[in-house]
Order: C-alpha cells, then sequence, then structure tokens
C-alpha cells in the first residue's frame, strides 16, 4: 500500500519535519498530564510539538486553517507498555487504573495533540506493514487528495525494545504540493522545507 | 463506489442474514459473559458469538464468504489489496520480551492477507471505533481516485478480558444487561463480537465482469473534533463536518436521507453529541429522519463497528426494513429524535452509517440501495 509510484505521484510535500530524540538528546521526553506507565503518548506530543512549534509558534493553530488539518499516527507495534500495564491488571487480578482506559488506543494521544493544537482533520492511526513514513505520507496524501484535509500531522513513533533503547519518533508536517511542482525520484519527506531545531526549550512549552 | 460482496459473524450468529433479523426484530444478544470470569467487574454482560474459533480464522472465513460473495476469481484476489481495522492481539504483550517483535496487528493482517489468497497490499487501520469505518472510507476513496479496482476491507473484535477491564474501569460498561442507546436513562455499552467483511469495487469494474452491486456506497466523510483525548465535542463538531461532507460527496440533501445507523453507545456523553451533530448537519430532517443503534443488539465492536454496522445497512436497504433501536422505543427528549420503534419501510433508499471514536474521531458513510 505504500509502493514507490504512489510515492512518486504523491499530490503533497512536507513542509517542516522533526524528530525525536534530536542529535544528542537524551532521557524521556516531558511526561504529559493525564497518561500513565508508558512514554508512547509523551514521545508522540513531544515530537508533535516540535513539528507544529515551527509552524504556529504557539498553540493553537490558526482557526480554520487547523480545521483541516489532518493526524495521522503511525506505528508498527503501537503502545506496549500501556498494553503490558493493562494485561499486568488483568492477569494479577489488581485494579486497573483507569487512565490506562483513556489512553488504551492510539486515537488517544492523536486526539490530545489535536485538541492541544486545534487540528480538526480525520484522525487516523495505522500500523504500518511496510516502510511506516512511506505509508504515513500516502495516507495523508488520500486525505489530502480525497478533500477531508488540506494538510495532515504525520506522526510515525516506536518505544524502544530494550533499557538501552530510546523511544524515536517522527513528525511531518504534510500539505498540497505547490501547482506545478511534481514529486521527484526520492521520497518527498527526504526534502523538507524546514528542519525542526533538534532541542526544543520544554521549560518555554506553551501553554 | 459498490459493494460487491459482504459477510458477517456476531453475536447473533454466522452471517449477515441472523444478525439482519436480530436488528429488524429487537432481539438483542447480550448474557452474561462465560469466556472469562467477570466476578471482579462491576458488570457481566455482553454479546459473544458461541463459536471456539481464533480471531484469525474466523477472519479467514469471513473475507472468503465475502470474496465468494463477490464472485471474485483467483486472479481478481490475488490483485485486490486488504484493509484491515483491528487492534494488536492481547497475547502479544504475555509473551516473553524476545518473541514480541515482530509480533503486531500488522503482521496477522499479512498473515490473513496471505491465507485468504489477497494481493496487492495491506493496511492495518488501529483508529479504535473508526478503524473500520475509515477504512471503508479509504477504500472508497482509492477506488474513486483510480488507484485500485477494488479492495477487500475487514474487521475484527472478539470480546476480551483486557478490554471488557478497562470499559468496566472506566466505568463505561452498563450494569443493566443492556445497551439503551438514545434512552433518557441510558447508562453505558456493552461489548460485542463481529467479524465483517465488505468488497469495496469501482461500479465500472463490477459491470465489467458481470457481478452483482449489492449497494452503492454514495459518499463518505472523516473529521476530527480538536476537543479532547475521550470526550466528544458536546457540539458534535466534527461528527457535523464528517456528515455534510459524506453528503456532498453522495450529492444528496439532508431530506434525502431515509435512515440513520447512528453510532449510539448507549453513553450519555456520546449520543448527546451525535444527536446535536444530527440536527446540526440535516437540520430540521435531523428531529424526523428514523435513526437506529443497532449495538442495542449487537454491543459495541469497537474496531470491527464500522464494517459491522455497515453490512446491516446494506441489508436494511435491501429488504426495505429497518433496524429497531431495541427497547428503546422513545428517545430522551432532550435529544429531540425519532428512533425506529417498530419495522417501518425506509422512505428513500438512502442511509447514513456514523461512527465515533476517542480522540475525537468522526466518519459518515452514506449509503443506498
Amino acid at each position: 500500500m505504500n509502493t514507490a509510484e504512489a510515492v512518486s505521484r504523491a499530490a503533497s510535500a512536507v513542509r517542516v519535519q522533526a524528530v525525536w530524540p534530536g542529535p544528542g538528546e537524551s532521557g524521556d521526553p516531558p511526561a504529559v498530564p493525564g497518561f500513565i506507565e508508558s512514554t508512547f503518548p509523551a514521545l508522540v506530543c513531544a515530537v508533535a510539538d516540535r513539528c507544529l512549534t515551527v509552524r504556529h509558534c504557539t498553540p493553537p493553530g490558526p482557526v480554520p486553517h487547523g480545521d483541516r488539518t489532518g493526524v495521522v499516527l503511525v506505528s508498527r507495534y503501537g503502545d506496549r507498555a500501556t498494553a503490558s500495564a493493562v494485561a499486568r491488571a488483568v492477569d494479577d487480578g489488581t485494579r486497573m487504573p483507569s487512565l490506562l482506559f483513556f489512553q488504551s488506543v492510539p486515537n488517544a494521544v492523536a486526539g490530545r495533540v489535536a485538541a492541544r493544537w486545534g487540528l480538526a482533520g480525520p484522525i487516523v492511526c495505522v500500523s504500518p506493514v511496510g516502510d511506516a513514513r512511506a505509508e504515513g505520507m500516502d495516507i495523508a496524501d488520500l486525505l489530502i487528495a480525497d478533500g477531508d484535509a488540506d494538510e495532515a500531522l504525520v506522526v510515525l513513533a516506536e518505544q524502544g525494545w530494550t533499557d538501552g533503547e530510546p523511544d524515536r519518533a517522527e513528525a511531518l508536517l504534510v500539505t498540497a504540493r505547490a501547482p506545478g511542482s511534481r514529486a521527484g525520484a526520492e521520497h518527498p519527506s527526504k526534502n523538507p522545507d524546514v528542519i525542526a531545531p533538534p532541542v526544543t526549550d520544554r521549560g518555554g512549552e506553551p501553554s | 463506489m459498490a459493494i460487491t460482496g459482504m459477510s458477517a459473524l456476531s453475536a447473533c450468529g454466522r452471517g449477515v442474514e441472523p444478525l439482519f433479523e436480530a436488528a429488524v426484530t429487537g432481539a438483542p444478544a447480550f448474557a452474561p459473559v462465560t469466556r472469562f470470569d467477570t466476578g471482579r467487574y462491576r458488570a457481566s454482560s455482553g454479546a459473544e458469538h458461541p463459536g471456539s474459533r481464533s480471531l484469525a480464522e474466523e477472519l479467514t472465513a469471513c473475507v472468503d464468504e465475502a470474496c465468494t460473495a463477490a464472485k471474485l476469481t483467483v486472479a481478481q484476489r490475488a490483485a485486490t489489496p486488504l484493509l484491515m481495522a483491528c487492534h494488536p492481539d492481547p497475547a502479544f504483550v504475555r509473551m516473553p520480551a524476545d518473541r514480541q517483535a515482530g509480533r503486531s496487528a500488522a503482521g496477522d493482517a499479512v498473515e490473513l492477507a496471505e491465507s485468504a489468497g489477497l494481493g496487492g497490499g495491506v493496511r492495518v487501520y488501529t483508529s479504535a471505533c473508526v478503524a473500520g469505518s475509515t477504512a471503508v472510507a479509504d477504500a472508497a476513496a482509492l477506488v474513486a481516485a483510480g488507484r485500485y479496482e477494488r479492495l477487500v476491507v475487514a474487521a475484527g473484535y472478539l470480546l476480551d478480558e483486557d478490554h471488557f477491564a478497562l470499559f468496566d474501569a472506566g466505568r463505561s460498561l452498563s450494569k443493566e444487561g443492556s445497551l439503551r442507546a438514545f434512552a433518557a436513562d441510558r447508562s453505558g455499552l456493552l461489548l460485542g463480537d463481529a467479524v465483517a467483511c465488505v468488497v469495496v469495487e469501482s461500479a465500472a469494474s463490477a459491470a465489467g465482469r458481470g457481478a452483482q452491486i449489492q449497494a452503492e456506497l454514495a459518499g463518505w466523510g472523516r473529521a476530527g473534533d480538536a476537543h479532547h483525548v475521550s470526550q466528544p465535542h458536546p457540539e458534535g463538531v466534527g461528527m457535523t463536518r464528517a456528515i455534510v461532507a459524506a453528503l456532498r460527496r453522495a450529492g444528496l440533501a439532508p431530506s434525502d436521507i431515509g435512515y440513520v445507523n447512528a453510532h449510539g453507545t448507549g453513553t450519555r456523553a456520546s449520543d448527546a453529541a451525535e444527536a446535536v451533530a444530527l440536527h446540526r448537519a440535516l437540520g430540521p430532517h435531523g428531529h424526523e429522519v428514523p435513526v437506529s443503534s443497532t449495538k442495542t443488539v449487537h454491543g459495541h465492536t469497537l474496531e470491527a463497528a464500522g464494517v459491522l454496522e455497515l453490512t446491516l445497512v446494506v441489508r436494511a436497504l435491501q429488504a426495505r426494513r429497518l433496524p429497531v433501536n431495541a427497547g428503546v422505543p422513545d428517545a430522551d427528549p432532550e435529544l429531540g429524535l425519532t428512533l425506529v420503534g417498530e419495522t417501518p419501510t425506509p422512505r428513500t433508499r438512502h442511509a447514513l452509517s456514523l461512527n465515533a471514536a476517542f480522540g475525537g474521531a468522526n466518519t459518515a458513510l452514506v449509503v443506498s440501495a
């Protein structure tokens, strides 16, 4: 579903790109109120903030522009830490924290990003079969070409598998390609207009 | 866009027909859950299919049945992509860490496509309660854009203890043993089993190979609330825009809609937001159009909801009999809706199928038959 043909035909292009962690960064992203047990929601929020801050400076984004911005969350394995916490509570017969209910699906953190930044386009979450970035771009391209969005925030996020392996995420703000321009041989996400600064001053996080 | 094949399994039985009969006669499939011990939870009921096959086995059978109904040849199947709606198997996180890597919803879908003889790519939607309906909308968009002649959309959820415990902890489950969508005394949802599949195809492709068109997928829309992690916007802003987009694509006016298969979970905030959205999107017609939530019969089937309910809408339009809002003939007066209390004939050949999810995700499908 994410063939080279689809990518070269893409009607959309990456305007801003951000990653977590950036070069030289270490440690978990800042915790997000209302989410527990897992770094996955914080990972998604951190990289989304990093990307959208370049575009909008402070949340929320300008209305009605945000009404046409979708959120596409791409994660092959999803929030494994939350799923593990749920399984432990069930298997051990302990009380299930109600907050786990509210974060148990990927839509939840995607909705948190959408609410924080005023992004009222479609919310789509997928577990990619092939290349995650190509799949996310393909979905964004479909939403834009089909008319339910003018742009999309694509977030690729995976938790580390071992204690020493960091969580990694990338955010791509994708908009319609300018008339007359064409997708090149390279994947369009390789050529963003702006790359977000690798280190964000989280102490000055907009609220 | 044409729907040329469909299949379903639910607590009402194997196939679309027993589901349809239960829906139009208002025969809920809820009973005390037997798949695990509910003794430590607030709620105890659900809608379980009595079979013992795994979700993967049921999905394979369901996809095969839909492809057979669509009269797809082996070669046609091999050129047809699969869009799948599901969440990761709860067994994955219970495996030793070194065995978890590589086990994902995506991996399961690839195995399903291979076992069903499907080719041309796989995409797996994990968008919770709009996963299935988003996959249907995307399938229609991909066909409309000329990228594929047809796609298979499959979805599945079998009631499990992890999700039961989560919904119970979130105080979203009804303790009454019934799901009373849109009732003044509605008190929550009940979960249910579902496996469902549809074949979405261009009308030209269907005509070219002589396939029977079950129904037309005339319009689709998807939009967000930008409001909250788990609560719907009280003004139904995202659902309103999804409905308007679906009607625009279908080229229909609100008054053309003869039935609404609502998301209708039976939770206070969600039902109220959906009712507001219907009024905002349909205007005065929102007060008159027959509305029902078939979750009152088959339960909330999470990622599978959009596809299972789509099969019911198609069958209802074909049979010209509407599913009832089981057990709730009169809506909460504050909602201003007209519920399907008996089995009237739809006044038009067009229906809306609505779904919503955490994160403020909303979808609307327009079906014509």
